[in-house]
């Protein structure tokens, strides 16, 4: 009995030794798991052996998965030994489409030579190249860093594929930029040389009928060059625009006084704007620091417009005041008006007000556009108050000096 | 009579200047290749107009010719152009300036006040 007693106690040992055990191995393994355990040291005989764990680099997986970039590790043979998700991604591809894989069959024909060599030189030195993926669907730039790796005592390759379409796309969509801006820049040019010789005779004979006392040729030659004039002015638009666009649009930074320009604007302008009454009472002397031509440009367009939209024989009220440190400059017109939602849109890009009749007025929507942006661009606002049928009073302020 | 030197590649805009300052009497000496013999001659102006960018020599060229020469480093220059940096190349050159295309009052005037009186420019 007593030894069954003691075969008894001693499995009941054995086991609670064995469980124990058991468990110090379940920790041991979820602990190797869940990336706690970098190595395990296990003496075997006088000298420990140290076994590295390929779970251990838990931390770093992750990071190279989770990065944007691809990462791909090779084998002497240039078999694709590891991948991570992004660089099958990349491709279109699932990860066991790309394990195992020679990586030279996802390159593209064109640059397989080039990719072999840079594999080659990268056992030596690490390098670098450009090249082409074959994706899938698509054929993708990329970047390819490629080092040594040394991994359990044996060498490997990791190369980190970065994908260069974004970079590539922007390049293309810059240089696709510039070419519309050289084009735009050529094309105000040649609009201008064959404009200017039109309007040259146009002067010359004009200066002739003049002479000979043809008023009636005279005043039909003075319309043509109000055209050539317009087509000028338009052209010039788009010059400004463009210039806008692309952040070239300088402005002298000069004192000059406000209604010693406008004084200026109507002795050079008065001519075109003789079919309004046009009221101008300058009340208040004021210096304004900017670029003269473009304040002018914005003055003269105003009233242009008023002109535009107001009909022959009405008043045009024009008015410059200064209240603080700013002037005002407003243009009252008793033209069409603009109704409310479209009074918010008139300073937009390429926006023409639509009329009651005609369904649009002549020009090319860039005028206010432009006034807005030399308004904005001096430190001032500009703005619109209007009835529909009544007329419209258009307005800026400025800093004064 | 005043003398006046001008350079332009465009054939008419070449010939409407040439008219428009015959009309006020100038005497008006026009080519649309401003080489040597051009810069040579240039010396017997009394103003010189050149276009900014002309095939063959281009306007700036011949500006730092005349610059350079003590015969004709006195003479002023107007730079024409359609080229919307006209002001700040003619400032660097410190020239007049009338930009393409121009009123036939205003490029009279400005000739008129460059050709007489005391030369003083730019007239910027």
């Amino acid at each position: 009995m007593k030894t069954h007693e003691n075969k008894y106690e001693e499995l009941i040992a054995q086991n609670e030794d064995l469980t124990s055990r058991l468990e110090e191995a379940m920790d041991i393994i979820n602990a190797i798991r869940y990336g706690e355990v970098d190595a395990v040291i296990i003496n075997k005989g006088e000298e420990p052996e140290l076994y590295t764990l390929k779970t251990a680099d838990h931390t770093y997986r992750v990071f190279i998965e989770k990065m944007t970039d691809g990462a791909v590790t090779l084998n002497k043979e240039g078999i694709i030994l590891y991948c991570n998700s992004s660089f099958a991604n990349m491709l279109g591809l699932s990860l066991s489409e790309v394990l195992a894989k020679a990586f030279e069959d996802l390159v593209h024909p064109k640059y397989k030579t080039f990719v072999n060599g840079l594999i080659k030189k990268a056992w030596k030195n690490d390098c670098k190249g450009e090249i082409i993926l074959s994706g899938l669907q698509k054929e993708i730039p990329v970047l390819l860093s490629v080092n040594t790796l040394e991994i359990d005592g044996g060498k490997s390759l990791s190369i980190v594929i970065t994908d260069l379409s974004f970079q590539k796309e922007m390049q293309e969509q810059k240089k696709a930029m510039e070419q519309k801006d050289e084009f735009i820049s050529i094309a105000s040019h040649e609009l201008k040389t064959p404009v200017t010789s039109i309007k040259g005779y146009l002067q010359i004979l004009r200066h002739g009928f003049n002479q000979d006392g043809n008023a009636k040729a005279e005043e039909m030659l003075g319309k043509a060059e109000t055209q050539v004039n317009k087509l000028t002015k338009l052209i010039n638009e788009l010059l400004d625009v463009k210039k806008m666009e692309t952040g070239q649009l300088q402005f002298a930074e000069e004192p000059f006084d406000f209604n010693e320009m406008i004084k200026e604007i109507f002795e050079e302008n008065e001519s075109l704007w003789t079919k309004h009454i046009i009221r101008y009472h300058p009340r208040d002397d004021g210096k304004v620091l900017g670029d003269k031509n473009k304040i002018g440009q914005v003055v003269i367009n105003l009233i242009d417009n008023a002109c535009k939209y107001s009909p022959e024989k009405s008043v045009i009220n024009i008015s410059a005041t200064s209240s603080g440190n700013k002037i005002k400059f407003s243009v009252a017109d008793a033209g069409i008006g603009i109704s409310p939602e479209q009074q918010e849109r008139v300073f937009e890009r390429f926006y023409r007000v639509k009329g009651l009749v005609e369904s649009t007025y002549p020009g090319l929507g860039l005028g206010l556009y432009i006034c807005a942006e030399i308004i904005k661009r001096h430190g001032g606002t500009i703005g619109v108050t209007s009835e529909e049928g009544k007329g419209s009073v258009f307005y800026f302020e400025l800093p004064l000096l | 009579m005043k003398k006046i030197f001008i350079a332009d590649d465009d054939s008419d805009i070449l010939e409407v200047l040439k008219i428009m300052l015959q009309i006020k009497g100038y005497e008006v000496e026009a080519t649309s290749n401003a080489n040597e013999n051009f810069i040579s001659n240039a010396a017997k102006a009394d103003l010189v107009i050149l276009d900014l960018w002309m095939s063959g020599i281009d306007g700036r060229t011949v500006c730092k010719a005349l610059r350079a020469a003590e015969q004709t480093k006195h003479i002023p220059i107007i730079f024409m152009s359609a080229n919307s940096s006209l002001k700040e190349i003619a400032k660097e050159y410190n020239v007049d300036y009338i930009e393409k295309p121009f009123e036939m009052s205003y490029l009279l005037n400005k000739v008129q006040r460059l050709t007489t009186g005391k030369v003083e420019f730019p007239s910027i």
